[in-house]
């Protein structure tokens, strides 16, 4: 079984700082870290592997020269190659520009039987890359896992939640999964491992590598532009009914009936 | 016993004269019974006091101090009430000097590298602020998210960072300070140098407000370091763990920030809080250090030759936390450990044994002999680095309370008997109070007593401050 995880550098969520003025991070005060979701992905895919003999998992990460951090963390808890993707021509790509970029490296450097990443990037928090290579690759893609496994051969399970439900799909191999909270999280990396991790090549990959020219990487190729980035305003409230008679239940049907009236209004 | 004066309603009015209506509580025991104690699990530490007082200037705590000398009432300082000794519960009643309201972060001088803060503000804040400018306190307590700072100067806080760090002390420069005469006295600034006349920083701070009130704290701060990097290393049993440290410092030449020590059962307990899925089950004890620094390729360097210590040392399997997640998941399997046992076990007695470092292992396995023959649980934790032992004395639930006391003060003269003979002291950094204060005669020598006495009887003839602590 051939598994490529794709991980992301992002700033620290739990470091980062706002400008108040702009609404703007703040990254001079922020350190990167790995996005958290593609380190359950990692995990997931290094609790795959573990089990079937003649595995292989290739972690890759598109971004700046410090992407080489993410790609050491990943080969020291369990990685067995590592491809960084670092072109300044690949600078401002959006996230379908991304996936057609990340799509070429996994053709080239595969071929792989699941490709595993997070959700969602928690700084763009858009969770497209992932289902953009999966059409690109023309695979099928299965969101949010939180969790996965191999039932024989190339027949998988997964289950994801949806809405206050959890649904239960199988599939075949190759597919795209991207993963939730729920799956779990990464093990600590052993000593042993990291300090074999600090050594190990790293493969870099540019945009010309992969078949893009400069016109066709980056912000300029890129359809879509981020414009503004607001707070959102949360203006949903919730009110407590608890209803102990029928006088109760009545008040509380008519509250309910006024507020979709007025939602109605709206 | 010194005889002391209740605190009447005439001088709770003038109380009020002096911080304002709102800032005095009396007679009324609801709103003063959160002033009784401290953090030490159970019930057993506790006294109402007959009025707190909240005043916000350094006049108004000379003037309450100073009225309270002159009617002999007892004072007690309290900060945020975090304390594991007893040191803040009014024992004798009288009068809490409740210091939450002084809770300013007065100037950051960066030429000069200080902070001035107020004795109420919260050790983390501190942090929090000098965050931005690059810099830090260097003083953990464990407690960092709630203790203030004035608590941490009158216990000389120690905590998880004392291998490098040191402890509070080193970082006090200047203090303005109430003696119990209700004067109010300047000592330091913001010098690194001064012997002009006896040193009273140092013995003002750890006197557990038995010397005088803080008003105002001037600290040293530091160039705050970028990364730390941590290593977990899991050990078949306490010798070995303890064995490989100073292997471990003298080999690779590096002092580690930290070098925390949990036994297996306090290891597992804290994992089990959490829900760790770290192999706990395996582990017979569990060194956790960590180092500090700006540059991350040395860290790695550093962590990659103090790993090959341990494991040389005996380590069966070291986890390495490198990034801000895994840092603060290991460190919080270390801090859950004391709220962990709290949960467990109603009755229990946090000890803070401080030995010469080589001897941790001679008191884990004290404490196992005393868990053995009194038939309860004594897990050990704390600092590796600088010897400082937290013993957690843990009854079964269906003991009595007569019979955990009479147990656990047969056991505690047992096990400080075997510290002193280590070379040991009682406490380490949570301080004597009123809760280790019956040990003092029996693991002191009578001229360090004496000498004690004498300095407390120079600034406070009376006996008004924090009467019933220490000796």
């Amino acid at each position: 079984m051939k598994i490529a995880v794709l991980l992301k550098q992002v700033p620290d969520s739990q470091a980062v700082r706002l400008d108040p003025e702009t609404g703007t991070l703040r990254r001079s005060e922020t350190d990167a870290v790995t996005n958290p979701l593609d380190l359950c992905a990692l995990a997931a895919a290094v609790r795959l592997i573990k089990d079937v003999p003649d595995s292989s998992l290739t972690a890759i990460c598109m971004g700046p020269s410090t992407g080489e951090q993410t790609l050491r963390q990943a080969l020291a808890l369990g990685a067995g190659r590592a491809i960084l993707i670092c072109d300044r021509a690949c600078a401002g790509s959006d996230s379908y520009v991304t996936a057609l970029i990340l799509a070429a490296a996994i053709e080239r450097s595969g071929p792989f039987d699941l490709v595993l990443t997070g959700l969602r990037a928690s700084d763009g928090e858009t969770g497209q890359v992932g289902p953009e290579i999966a059409a690109k690759l023309g695979w099928p893609v299965i969101t949010g896992a939180e969790s996965l496994t191999r039932i024989r051969d190339n027949l998988f399970e997964v289950t994801r939640s949806a809405e206050s439900e959890k649904e239960t799909l199988t599939f075949r191999t190759p597919a795209l999964i991207s993963v939730a909270k729920g799956i779990g999280q990464a093990d600590l990396p052993r000593l042993e491992r990291k300090i074999w991790a600090r050594r190990e090549p790293v493969t870099l990959l540019t945009a010309n590598d992969l078949g893009f020219s400069p016109d066709e990487a980056g912000l300029k190729a890129s359809p879509t532009r981020v414009v503004r980035v607001l707070h959102p305003q949360l203006t949903r409230r919730g009110r407590m009914v608890r209803i102990t008679d029928s006088a109760a239940l009545e008040q509380a049907r008519e509250a309910f009936t006024d507020l979709l009236g007025r939602k109605e209004e709206e | 016993m010194t005889k002391y004066n209740p605190v009447t309603p005439e001088i709770a009015r003038t109380l009020a004269e002096i911080c304002g209506e709102s800032h005095v509580v009396y007679r009324d025991a609801e709103r003063l019974e959160p002033f009784s104690h401290d953090e030490i699990p159970g019930t057993h530490y506790r006294r109402l006091p007959e009025a707190v007082v909240k005043p916000d200037s350094a006049e108004q705590v000379a003037a309450i101090v100073r009225l309270a000398n002159e009617r002999r009432i007892p004072v007690t300082p309290r900060g945020a009430g975090s304390g594991l000794s007893g040191g803040t519960v009014p024992v004798c009643g009288g009068i809490v000097v409740a210091m939450q309201r002084f809770n300013r972060i007065l100037e950051l001088d960066k030429a000069n590298m200080t902070i001035t803060v107020e004795p109420g503000v919260i050790a983390n804040d501190i942090n929090e602020y000098l965050k931005p400018h690059g810099l830090f306190y260097a003083g953990y307590p464990m407690s960092v998210e709630m203790c203030q700072i004035g608590g941490n100067v009158a216990e000389n806080a120690g905590g998880g960072k004392a291998v490098k760090y040191g402890v509070t002390a080193r970082y006090v420069l200047g203090l303005e300070v109430v003696l119990p005469s209700g004067s109010i006295l300047n000592l330091g600034g913001k010098l690194l140098k001064d012997v002009t006349g006896y040193n009273l920083i140092p013995l003002l701070t750890g006197s557990e407000g038995t010397l005088g009130i803080f008003t105002k704290i001037i600290l040293k701060v530091i160039p705050r370091p970028r990364f730390q990097y941590d290593l977990l290393a899991l050990f078949p049993d306490s010798d070995t763990a303890v064995a490989a440290v100073p292997a471990m410092i003298t080999g690779t030449g590096i002092t580690p920030v930290s070098i925390e020590f949990m036994d297996g059962d306090a290891f597992r307990q804290g994992c089990l809080d959490l829900n760790e899925t770290l192999p706990f089950l395996d582990a017979g004890a569990v060194l956790l250090v960590s180092v500090d620094g700006n540059d991350p390729e040395m860290l790695a360097g550093q962590s990659e030759a103090l790993g090959r210590y341990l494991q040389k040392g005996g380590a069966s399997e070291i986890y390495v936390a490198d990034t801000r997640a895994d840092s603060e998941r290991v460190w919080k399997i270390r801090r859950s450990i004391p709220e962990a046992f709290s949960q467990a076990f109603p009755r229990q007695s946090g000890e803070d044994i401080v030995v010469p470092c080589a001897s941790i292992p001679a008191v884990v396995t004290e404490c196992g002999r005393l868990a053995a023959k009194y038939h309860l649980a004594i897990p050990c934790y704390g600092h590796a680095g600088d010897g400082n032992v937290h013993s957690r004395i843990c009854a079964p639930a269906d003991w009595s309370d007569e019979h955990w006391d009479e147990v656990l003060q047969a056991l505690l003269r047992e096990l400080y008997a075997e510290v002193a003979r280590l070379g040991g002291r009682i406490s380490g950094e949570h301080g004597i109070g009123c809760k280790r204060r019956p040990f003092m005669a029996s693991t002191c020598a009578p001229e360090f007593l004496d000498t004690l006495r004498a300095v407390k009887n120079a600034l406070d003839p009376n006996g008004i401050m924090n009467p019933g602590k220490i000796f």
